[in-house]
């Protein structure tokens, strides 16, 4: 190799060493919970978890046995259903409703929409926990709390700032000449909104619900708070704390129970993923 | 389109649906999790079963937050486990608890619950706390065949303990095993370590002004309980590892060092609960006779030998014939058994069968806390929460971290002051 083509390529090489380095500094902590939640609870206690990887081919240090304590205990199914209709709902909701209101507020012309754009970024920076006390009163009034109804409508409302801003942001970038010429085609508003904008911008709907899914899914406080922590209701985060004590003991568990609730967001992303390379290779903006 | 907003609105007739509550209900709130919850289920079936009243159980561990945000809504729980005696007290001027002076048995409050545990759970002329079970705190357990084999003895007073740790050092050994790490409530062990030591080396009046903030953090007495603790925590020769070891244990982790082999330390002060810990760690290990424990030795000879403790603290929030009903249960007998027996707590009802703890041990330890004549809740639960659950904690972290104590207790100073 001459030193020309070294020269061309070194930046590249510092920007794959710097990568490099930082996915393995993430992959570390999740290496060490993957191999604690395969060892017995006796030797969580007493050494680290790259201690068995002296040895990593030594199969009797590992055991399934806190993945069976985890299924094994009582209320999984319930869980893993409430925390479906909790995620599904709290996703879909917003990321339509924002989807919207987006629309509305980037590509149709009417007074104020500056104004109202905005008051909803303006939004963004209110704590969660400001909203606690005076919006649990509310829903005590209107008897919401501890229904799944009154938890999809306060992780639209936390939601909805963050959506919309986004999906503001990747409709601006979408050229209005596009937007003319299907109006001039006699497209109405809500065609152009529906065979226009959502098929063009799949790779943000996607990257947004996998944001919202995630929130939504591995949500334990805004769940305490609304839904409460009774069995019948409780998402799969609830019940996973619950399998700790008071003084965190039996906190190995925690590390197989992270795994398990792992599984969907990673389907969900994956599946998702998809969509979302497909969206920007595509060039799907080319008028 | 249509058929999207009808199945959303089919999704939310589903879900309020099934949030509807039932007739006959208690609801609860709780900090336990695990094998608490399991006993804690137990002990709910055996009321469900006698009274067909169904509790319906939360259990989370961010219980203060939770339980504060829900009595400012206006929604708490009928039935909570009060995070400790100064959050007891918050609620009460808050107006949200309820005099159990009304609700629990007379002949219950007057004979079968000792004075300790009405003293405890009462505020401004009313009852508002149930004592359901005790842990009592002031225990050093150690390994007798290990003291056996190695010739050392159970010390009764504070200057044999110095010599016994000396002699432990000197033989190789480490004396003790601390851990401080406990996730948000990180530092709690220590509190309870100073605590030991202040309610010997001051007394328990002393101890009470302390804890109600009448005397200043700064002051000498507090000062030399602080330095007590750090002669040990902070010296590598006389606990395991040294203070970075004692600040990154778990707390729960750490009594294993005695069970290693070689052991790795020769003691650890811990309340009652630290067998399920043991076990956990060391399924073998028979508590009582593998492993033993004796009482925090005395410091001072004038002020004896007190018993540091803490408990369950069960207040009602919501006036429903079907909590009072619960709250009775909960005194009785009949429930703190199961609770005892499934966890080796200690039952605050004296009729209970001393058959239904677990052990000898369990008994001793019960007959220990229906004995002691000088007795102490565990300060930093009674303290003001910013302090008791918030400064202490920090301090005395970064004491064994390596602070100036000075620095350290002017620190819990001014949060004290800010909070009484």
């Amino acid at each position: 190799m001459n030193w020309q083509k070294l020269k061309r390529r070194l930046p590249r090489l510092a920007v794959n060493i710097v990568v490099i380095a930082a996915i393995l500094i993430w992959f570390v902590p999740t290496l060490g919970l993957l191999v604690t939640s395969f060892r017995p609870a006796s030797d969580v206690a007493y050494s680290g978890w790259w201690t068995s990887l002296s040895s990593p081919l030594k199969f009797t240090q590992y055991t399934v046995e806190n993945y069976k304590n985890v299924l094994s205990s009582g209320g999984m199914l319930i869980a893993f259903r409430n925390s479906f209709i909790v995620s599904i709902g709290g996703t879909v909701i917003p990321v339509f409703l924002a989807a919207l209101a987006a629309f509305g507020l980037s590509k149709l012309n009417f007074k104020g929409r500056g104004f109202f754009y905005a008051l909803i970024v303006m939004m963004l920076v209110v704590p969660t926990q400001m909203t606690f006390v005076p919006v649990l009163r509310l829903y005590n009034k209107l008897s919401l709390s501890g229904t799944f109804g009154g938890l999809w409508l306060v992780h639209t409302g936390y939601g909805l700032p963050f959506s919309i801003f986004m999906l503001h942001t990747f409709f601006q970038s979408l050229p209005e000449e596009l937007f003319e010429a299907a109006h001039i085609d006699g497209a109405s508003i809500w065609t152009t909104f529906i065979r226009l904008a959502i098929p063009l911008s799949v790779p943000a709907l996607a990257s947004l619900v996998i944001f919202q899914f995630l929130a939504v899914w591995n949500d334990l406080l805004v769940a305490l708070i609304y839904l409460g922590g009774h069995q019948s209701v409780a998402p799969l985060t609830m019940r996973l704390s619950s399998l700790v004590g008071s003084h965190g003991q039996d906190w190995h568990l925690l590390t197989a129970a992270a795994f398990i609730s792992m599984i969907v967001p990673l389907i969900v992303f994956l599946s998702l993923q998809k969509y979302f390379v497909r969206g920007l290779m595509g060039g799907a903006v080319k008028g | 389109m249509k058929r999207r907003v009808v199945l959303v609105s089919m999704l939310l007739v589903l879900a309020l649906s099934l949030g509807a509550s039932a007739q006959g209900v208690v609801t609860m709130m709780g900090v336990w999790g695990g094998q608490e919850l399991e006993a804690f289920e137990e002990v709910m079936a055996a009321f469900t079963a006698k009274t067909g009243i169904t509790v319906q159980f939360e259990g989370t561990r961010d219980l203060p937050t939770l339980l504060q945000t829900r009595i400012a809504a206006g929604n708490p729980p009928d039935v909570a486990a009060l995070p400790g005696p100064g959050a007891m007290k918050e609620y009460v001027e808050q107006g949200a608890l309820i005099d159990l002076n009304n609700v629990l048995d007379g002949k219950t409050l007057t004979e079968d619950i000792n004075d300790a545990w009405i003293e405890l759970g009462t505020y401004k002329d009313g009852l508002y706390a149930l004592t359901f079970a005790a842990d009592i705190k002031s225990l050093v357990w150690y390994r007798p065949d290990v003291f056996a084999e190695k010739g050392y003895e159970v010390p009764t007073t504070w200057d044999e303990m110095e010599a016994l740790m000396d002699q432990m050092a000197a033989n190789g050994d480490t004396p003790w095993a601390i851990g401080l790490e406990s996730g948000a409530a990180s530092g709690w062990p220590a509190t309870d370590w100073i605590e030991d030591i202040m309610l010997r080396t001051a007394g328990p009046e002393v101890y009470d002004q302390w804890v109600n903030h009448e005397i200043p953090w700064t002051d000498e007495r507090v000062k030399e309980a602080f330095e007590i603790f750090g002669k040990i925590a902070r010296n590598s020769d006389y606990v395991y590892g040294g203070p970075v070891t004692v600040l990154s244990t778990n707390f729960g982790d750490s009594v294993a060092e005695l069970f290693t082999d070689p052991p790795r330390a020769m003691m650890h002060r811990q309340a009652s609960f630290v067998t399920s810990f043991i076990q956990d760690a060391k399924p073998d290990v028979v508590i009582g006779e593998d492993v033993a424990f004796f009482g925090f030795p005395m410091i001072k000879p004038e002020h004896g030998n007190p018993m540091l403790g803490a408990g369950d603290m069960i207040g009602q929030f919501n006036d429903t014939p079907e909590a009072a009903e619960f709250m009775n249960f909960l005194a009785s007998a009949e429930a703190q058994e199961i609770w005892a027996n499934r966890l080796g707590k200690l039952g605050t009802n004296n009729k209970i069968d001393p058959a239904a703890y677990p052990d000898d041990l369990t008994r001793d330890m019960a007959r220990l806390l229906n004995e002691a004549d000088v007795f102490r809740f565990d300060g930093s639960d009674s303290m003001a929460a910013a302090v008791g659950s918030g400064a202490f904690w920090e301090g005395v972290l970064m004491y064994v971290g390596g602070d100036y104590l000075d620095d350290v207790l002017e620190f819990i100073e001014s949060v004290a002051v800010d909070s009484y």
